[in-house]
């Protein structure tokens, strides 16, 4: 027996250490890494919802245009120029002379299968609602191309940030199930290895049509844990993280090894009153309970105190960073006796008791101690606040779908990366949406005006007005934009991006 | 002995046939899988297209029918995410799994043997009081905490050692250990109190009168029938020993099945799920059958009765 255990030991070792790859040609000073905390699901990425998949699309593919990540305007990228011919139609002329990674030149029949495949309603992509309103794309010749929308269609340009050029080639020779492994696009690195759920390799596109990155190579590690992650960048094992949770700071800081950097992200978040009534006759369908809400909250302080000041305070859920944004409507201040006084006015003058659903902080840095902050101050005022916390987020998303989330929940919204008013107001402010516990048809008046129009001026003063009715309702707790912190090795230079994609290929070695 | 291998693997079937029952029936309580699939700004339209074409607009039981059909065959069908078979992904992440459960079953003996026979042979003194307490800190404290601070010490501070990762045996000793310390101290408290009990049997005294040398008593003939209890323990263990593996994968950033099944539960990935639900079933089933029937050939008392 105990030669059989032994034998058996002596076996599980051997395979348990026989089976190492081989190590990577690679070194440390032309390699750098980057971690994330999950993997993506496909190398496609307007076949994923994540965005892990957004950020290597970036390394691997080209968009049509791209962020400035100074001013945050869209700017060419592989398209050359964009306009308007009318209300419907708009012409876009591509850049000359780019290769894809399989040495196929890039041209106008590669926007057109791109957008052909995405919009495929038989085809199984999670993009196609982004492109919806294009109806079809034609090509004029090599370099021009039209889009034909359905009705006007104001983020064009925005979307033409959202979709990565894939070869017409690869889509009909290869097809779908092929290019959820092997991305072949015209970006600055090339996939080299991929083993799932462990880490991709990226080398350096020497043929690319723009800037050559810095390093050679991009190790793209998957560490799930976030003390892991920090642990790895102090150890000196990873160059890049993000999300670095507030109170890790400075553990990072006074490390000698890395450092933090923040940006603000384009992220709102607030807590949701069920003004729509749809989980049924709650308090909050009164404007007066609604503002005593707002009235009674010290968002200020708590962005201090308990956030270390990484929040930007805003008026309503519009983010600063998005085009409409109103910098003049100033935010609610605290002011208790007037809560006292809106809550009595509407029937409340002992308080009134409130079912708070609070979500996971997935997304959200610090949720569960700003929270509480609310809470406090809530209760200050008058709200009899229970706690019902939701520990799992598809539970708690699903249930806000299903109209059970009310009176009061924890939320925050993305805008899928459209730096415009309409993303966050279409999504969440508009009458029997999705998302949306508030209806307003005045409301609803403003966000379809907003998204008739091409011209941008007449835009923006409908989203001033928007944003006003949306304050002057208190339509939501209204809270804050957020702010993303990165931690970083004092080996590189690297800026903290405000639309949450990390670009490796600016990265540069760190000037001594 | 074949009748009785016979009856095990039956109940091997049952097992897991009903296993994947339960899976798929749980799966189908936790949510929708289409909200998660899809961007959280689709419409309507986008998530009723969603539902039929992942065949979710279907009765439940078609849907297991449809699946069970095509399991048997190997084909548990394509990850929703990932549009790969989910067998492939399921596979391709077995393998550090194993590793990280065999290294970690190694490190465990490695602890627990010779410190749960020396407590024995030394019982009531100042090595057997240590081993005990030993034992009660290792099972209180939690392999998460563990994990992270032997990267601490060994990654930050010493810098001997990789602090996460895979694939060099560097990368294997702080997560073998990890859950070696998960599953020593039970194993070690086993070994201690089947040693001294079986150093109190009369065939012990009877051994040591014909005058065999101490060190044969203690390792041929008590440790030898103490084998039974721990080789049965540590079988039941090896489910554990995978959950164990879950929080150890996700500390170390080891890229196992472990952390793709909970992940993939997250997703609502059924396919995957499922695909790894049945193969997991079927190792843990298979590892106590093994033991079932290697306690059977050491214990001729098991299999006649």
């Amino acid at each position: 027996m105990r030669r059989t255990l032994v034998s058996g030991s002596a076996l599980f070792l051997l395979l348990a250490l026989g089976c190492p790859p081989a190590a990577d040609a690679q070194t440390r000073d032309d390699t750098l890494v980057y971690a994330l905390q999950s993997d993506v699901d496909t190398w496609d990425p307007p076949n994923s919802v994540l965005r892990e998949a957004i950020i290597l699309g970036y390394h691997v593919f080209d968009h049509l245009a791209v962020r400035d990540l100074k001013t945050r305007r869209v700017v060419p990228n592989l398209a050359l120029s964009w306009k308007a011919l009318n209300d419907t139609t708009w012409e876009v002329k591509l850049r000359q002379g780019v290769k894809f990674h399989d040495g196929s030149p890039f041209t106008a029949r590669d926007v057109k299968a791109t957008f052909e495949r995405v919009l495929d309603p038989t085809k199984k992509m999670t993009a196609r609602g982004n492109h919806a309103k294009i109806k079809s794309v034609e090509i004029v010749d090599d370099h021009t191309v039209k889009f034909h929308t359905d009705g006007p269609y104001p983020i064009f340009v925005e979307r033409l940030t959202a979709l990565v050029m894939a070869s017409e080639k690869v889509i009909k020779d290869k097809g779908h199930e092929w290019m959820q492994e092997h991305p072949i696009g015209t970006g600055p690195y090339k996939l080299v290895k991929w083993d799932r759920k462990h880490e991709h390799l990226l080398v350096r596109n020497d043929e690319y049509w723009g800037p050559k990155a810095p390093y050679k190579y991009v190790r793209i590690r998957i560490i799930p844990e976030q003390a892991t992650q920090i642990a790895e960048l102090i150890s000196g094992g990873v160059d890049v993280i993000k999300a670095v949770p507030p109170d890790q700071i400075d553990v990072i800081n006074k490390s000698g090894q890395a450092r933090t950097a923040s940006s603000p992200i384009l992220r709102t978040a607030f807590l949701q009153l069920d003004q729509a009534a749809r989980s049924g006759p709650n308090p909050f369908t009164d404007r007066r309970v609604r503002q005593a809400a707002n009235l009674a909250t010290d968002m200020d302080g708590i962005i201090k105190h308990v956030l270390n000041g990484l929040g930007d305070r805003v008026a309503t859920a519009v983010n600063p960073m998005a085009f409409g944004f109103d910098a003049g409507l100033k935010p609610y201040k605290q002011d208790l006796a007037a809560a006292k006084k809106l809550l009595a006015e509407a029937g409340y003058p002992n308080g009134v008791d409130i079912v708070y659903n609070q979500g996971p902080p997935t997304v959200e840095p610090g949720l569960l101690q700003t929270d509480e902050a609310i809470v406090a101050d809530l209760t200050k005022a008058g709200f009899r606040v229970k706690q019902n916390y939701v520990g799992d987020n598809t539970v708690f998303v699903a249930r806000i779908k299903d109209s059970k989330a009310g009176p009061m929940f924890s939320f925050s919204w993305g805008y899928y990366s459209v730096f415009d008013a309409d993303a966050i107001l279409y999504d969440i402010f508009k009458c029997k949406e999705t998302y949306a516990y508030y209806c307003n048809p005045a409301m609803d008046d403003l966000i379809i005006q907003g998204r008739s129009t091409l011209d941008q001026k007449k835009r923006a003063e409908v989203y001033a007005k928007a944003q006003k009715l949306a304050f002057d309702d208190a339509a939501y707790l209204f809270k804050w934009g957020l702010r993303g912190v990165w931690g970083i090795s004092n080996r590189v230079d690297y800026q903290a991006p405000p639309d949450e994609v990390d670009r490796m290929f600016l990265v540069t070695p760190r000037k001594k | 002995m074949k009748r009785y291998a016979l009856r095990q693997l039956l109940q091997l079937g049952v097992v897991v046939v009903g296993i994947s029952m339960l899976a798929f029936a749980i799966l189908h309580v936790i949510g929708d899988p289409v909200l998660l699939l899809l961007p959280l700004n689709a419409g309507k339209e986008e998530y009723e297209r969603y539902h039929k074409l992942l065949g979710l607009d279907k009765p439940v039981y078609v849907q297991y029918w449809k699946f069970a059909s095509r399991a048997v065959q190997g084909d548990f069908g394509k990850s929703w995410y990932t549009d790969t078979p989910a067998f492939t992904l399921v596979l391709e992440r077995m393998p550090p799994t194993l590793y990280l459960t065999s290294a970690g079953l190694v490190a465990a003996l490695l602890i627990a043997l010779p410190l749960g026979i020396l407590a024995a042979l030394k019982r009531h003194s100042l090595v057997d009081n240590l081993c005990t307490m030993l034992a009660v800190a290792g099972q209180a404290m939690p392999i998460f905490w563990l994990g992270i601070m032997l990267i601490i010490v060994f990654a930050v501070r010493l810098k001997a050692l990789p602090a996460s990762g895979y694939g060099t045996w560097q990368h294997f000793l702080m997560p073998a250990f990890t859950l070696g310390a998960f599953l020593a101290p039970l194993t070690m408290r086993l070994v201690r109190s089947g040693v001294i009990e079986i150093m109190n049997m009369d065939y012990i005294r009877t051994a040591r009168a014909k005058g065999v040398g101490e060190n044969t008593v203690v390792v041929k003939h008590a440790f030898r029938n103490a084998c039974i209890p721990i080789i049965t323990v540590l079988g039941l263990q090896f489910g554990q020993l995978l959950g164990g593996a879950i929080v150890t994968e996700t500390v170390f950033a080891w890229p196992g099945v472990a952390t793709l099944t909970v992940e993939s539960i997250r997703n609502q990935d059924f396919p995957v799920v499922q695909c790894a639900v049945v193969l997991l079933a079927l190792i843990i089933v298979s590892v106590n059958f093994l033991v079932d029937m290697i306690v059977g050939l050491i214990d001729p008392r098991i299999r006649l009765g």
